[in-house]
């Protein structure tokens, strides 16, 4: 898979551009491409049909560099207004998918100019009573020797092929394990001190965001319940949502046809 | 010439845990459920534990050390202070070590300047201000997210230690604890302020902050013997880099023990209480089994760096094998982790330690898990009166001998 290296303010920066057609921006999530790991997924090849993928890496994944003074999801949505003027991306289509769903939320709020039309996909950042979005760093910890528990956070079938492939143990592969801690340090920079991966004020501005958007959700997402996509939905004005029967929080490996279908559908 | 310094060491571990813990709880740390807290059980149980350390001042240990740790088994001193702060009244010679307050706690470090303050007078000039960063259980205790921890820990070290030798008010730029007035009351009593260790796993980062500092070095993983020689080596290159010299007593390192009148009489007093240490207290931090909290991707304080080279050294290791992990006495053994023996055995693991790794303070538990008070008050006297006396004659020869700028460094103060 091909990178480039983006200078931004003085940081090194890794993008991922492939596909022809209509710009998207692609902010990544957990298990997904720049996070786990550093491999184009399916729902990216099938994306590149039809679109331009356009896919920064946060800082300190994969070959970005890390920023110690990110620290809260504001300075993670101003480090990526950064990168798209650098990108000369005036106004955009953003697909984001887990906490790249709420980095792009925010954007979405915060800087509506910037952003056309928006995918969310099982993003976190709301606060919905009673519905907690799961301890992923408390489960990415090994109980006895082995984590089961982040696979099935993050997968439907925690003991398939496709969580023990995406989520080793820890010691079955060096650079495996090397992603699986940058991607973690990275978002335990902006997720982990609470608000636990969400921004409380989120909710009342979601209304600031006009533009149409689409939300999709794996029906039985354990890290970010199902009601969240409803608190989306019903907070976006121009907003729908599509919910993905059988599958759990990585939409993106668990239904990449599906979900990609969803996409193209949305965009046109 | 400055012999070894022999500090006590307490954990202050929860000792009436049911006999099926290990069964039923995948941790003793942070989800550890309270209810097991027996309170008629504990009553008197302070009283005991610092009776403990104002025993091991009577019988002339060179100091007596605290730590902070939070919703655990394993220790129960969420606030040393406290405990230091009886310390002060019981006890009249040894210093008192915190080892240490955790600044990222704490929402403005000026607390902690200002316990430690207090703490130094109150002591009559005895405090050891330990400062740390907080392990992979406080993060999840207290919501610190690990990447931010260390910067927050130096930037609160450098902003107390200004507090103490600088005049107030000052003001405090930041980052991360902007301040307008800065201005203790009281000042420490030690001029120019009070010993400052900094406990560390052996992490380049670390070893950097406190070797330019010129702070003491205090090697919070067991890695005894070899382990410990070359943390003691790399730290003296660190140090040397920064341009300052290493000497003994710019490192500080924790041991186990156990003494009783022979070795067999040893192992079958310490063995109860070593492996309800072992499996029960380190179950959640130093062991495989159980839910791990103390380090890895879910608390991400280390740097990348330092990551890659943990992985390394466990796969290195198949599989990387813990302090709690030991499965029989045997095993245990054969990791040279806990010195247990008679006088003579212990003298002699102890020298050997001390002569390959030459580090200055030693800083010794003699309490494990449910260990009664008559065991470990009788290990101490035999330590203090059958082992120290031999370890401070020979290590002041040995440190002459290595380390002749100490004489100087020592006429100079």
């Amino acid at each position: 898979m091909s990178l480039r290296d983006l200078n931004v303010q003085g940081r090194n920066i890794q993008i991922y551009e492939g596909g022809e057609g209509t710009p998207l921006l692609y902010l990544h999530g957990i298990a997904d491409m720049h996070g786990l790991s550093d491999e184009k997924t399916n729902l990216i090849d099938l994306l590149e049909k039809n679109y331009r993928i356009i896919a920064p890496a946060m800082p300190g994944c994969v070959g970005s560099e890390e920023d110690n003074s990110l620290e809260n999801i504001d300075d993670l949505r101003f480090h990526t207004l950064e990168v798209m003027d650098e990108l000369g991306l005036e106004k955009v289509n953003i697909v984001g998918n887990c906490v790249g769903g709420w980095l792009g939320a925010e954007l979405s709020v915060n800087n509506p100019e910037r952003v056309d039309k928006l995918v969310l996909a099982g993003a976190s950042g709301l606060f919905v009573s009673g519905e907690q979005i799961g301890d992923l760093f408390m489960a990415v910890q090994p109980l006895n020797g082995t984590i089961d528990d982040v696979r099935h956070m993050l997968f439907d079938d925690g003991n398939g092929e496709l969580a023990g492939e995406w989520i080793p143990d820890q010691l079955a592969g060096k650079s495996q394990g090397m992603l699986r801690y940058k991607i973690f340090r990275c978002i335990a920079r902006f997720g982990f001190k609470p608000p636990y991966f969400y921004d409380p004020k989120l909710i009342e501005r979601l209304h600031r965001f006009k533009g149409k958007s689409l939300i999709i959700w794996g029906e039985r997402d354990q890290f970010v319940p199902m009601r969240h996509a409803e608190a989306y939905e019903k907070g976006i004005p121009n907003s729908s949502s599509q919910i993905i029967e059988g599958c759990g929080h990585a939409v993106n490996l668990e239904a990449p046809q599906q979900v990609s279908d969803l996409i193209s559908e949305f965009f046109g | 010439m400055q012999p070894v310094r022999m500090f006590c060491w307490h954990f202050m571990a929860y000792p009436h845990l049911p006999e099926d813990f290990d069964e039923n709880n995948d941790s003793g740390w942070v989800t550890v459920p309270n209810k097991l807290w027996d309170g008629e059980k504990s009553r008197g149980l302070y009283q005991e534990y610092l009776g403990q350390l104002a025993y091991a001042d009577e019988l002339g240990f060179d100091g007596m050390v605290l730590n902070e740790h939070h919703q655990n088994i394993y220790g129960l001193m969420p606030s040393p202070n406290i405990l230091a702060s009886a310390l002060t009244q019981i006890t009249k010679n040894g210093k008192i070590v915190v080892l240490g307050n955790l600044p990222p706690l704490f929402l403005n470090p000026m607390r902690v300047a200002e316990e430690y303050a207090m703490l130094d007078n109150m002591s009559d000039g005895r405090l050891i201000a330990g400062f740390a960063v907080g392990g992979g259980p406080e993060a999840f205790n207290y919501n610190v997210p690990s990447p931010q921890g260390r910067r927050r820990l130096w930037e609160a070290i450098d902003l107390i230690v200004k507090s103490w030798t600088d005049d107030g008010p000052f003001a405090h730029e930041g980052p991360c604890y902007p301040m307008r007035y800065v201005n203790i009351w009281p000042k420490p009593l030690q001029k120019p302020h009070p010993e400052v260790w900094v406990p560390g796993s052996r992490s380049v980062e670390s070893m950097g902050e406190v070797a330019k500092r010129g702070y003491c070095y205090f090697l919070s993983s067991r890695s005894h013997g070899g382990g410990t020689r070359m943390a003691a080596k790399e730290f003296a290159g660190v140090m040397k880099d920064h341009g300052k010299t290493y000497t003994p007593f710019k490192m500080g390192v924790l041991l186990s023990v156990y003494v009783a009148e022979t070795d067999e009489q040893a192992r079958a007093e310490s063995e109860e209480g070593i492996f309800y240490f072992l499996r029960n207290c380190l179950k959640g931090h130093l062991r495989k089994q159980g839910r791990s909290m103390t380090f890895g991707p879910g608390v991400p304080s280390q740097s990348l760096r330092s990551w890659e080279a943990f992985l390394d050294a466990s796969r290195a290791a198949a599989g990387g094998d813990l302090l709690g992990d030991a499965k029989d006495w045997e095993d245990l053994e054969s990791k040279n982790s806990i010195m247990v023996g008679s006088p003579e055995t212990v003298r002699k693991k102890l020298w050997e330690f001390v002569e390959d790794a030459k580090v200055g303070n030693l800083l010794i538990q003699f309490q494990f898990g449910n260990m009664k008070d008559e065991l470990a008050r009788k290990s101490m006297k035999l330590f203090a009166e059958q082992v120290m006396p031999a370890m401070r004659r020979d290590s002041a020869d040995l440190f002459a001998k290595d380390f002749p700028m100490l004489e100087e460094m020592e006429a100079a103060e």
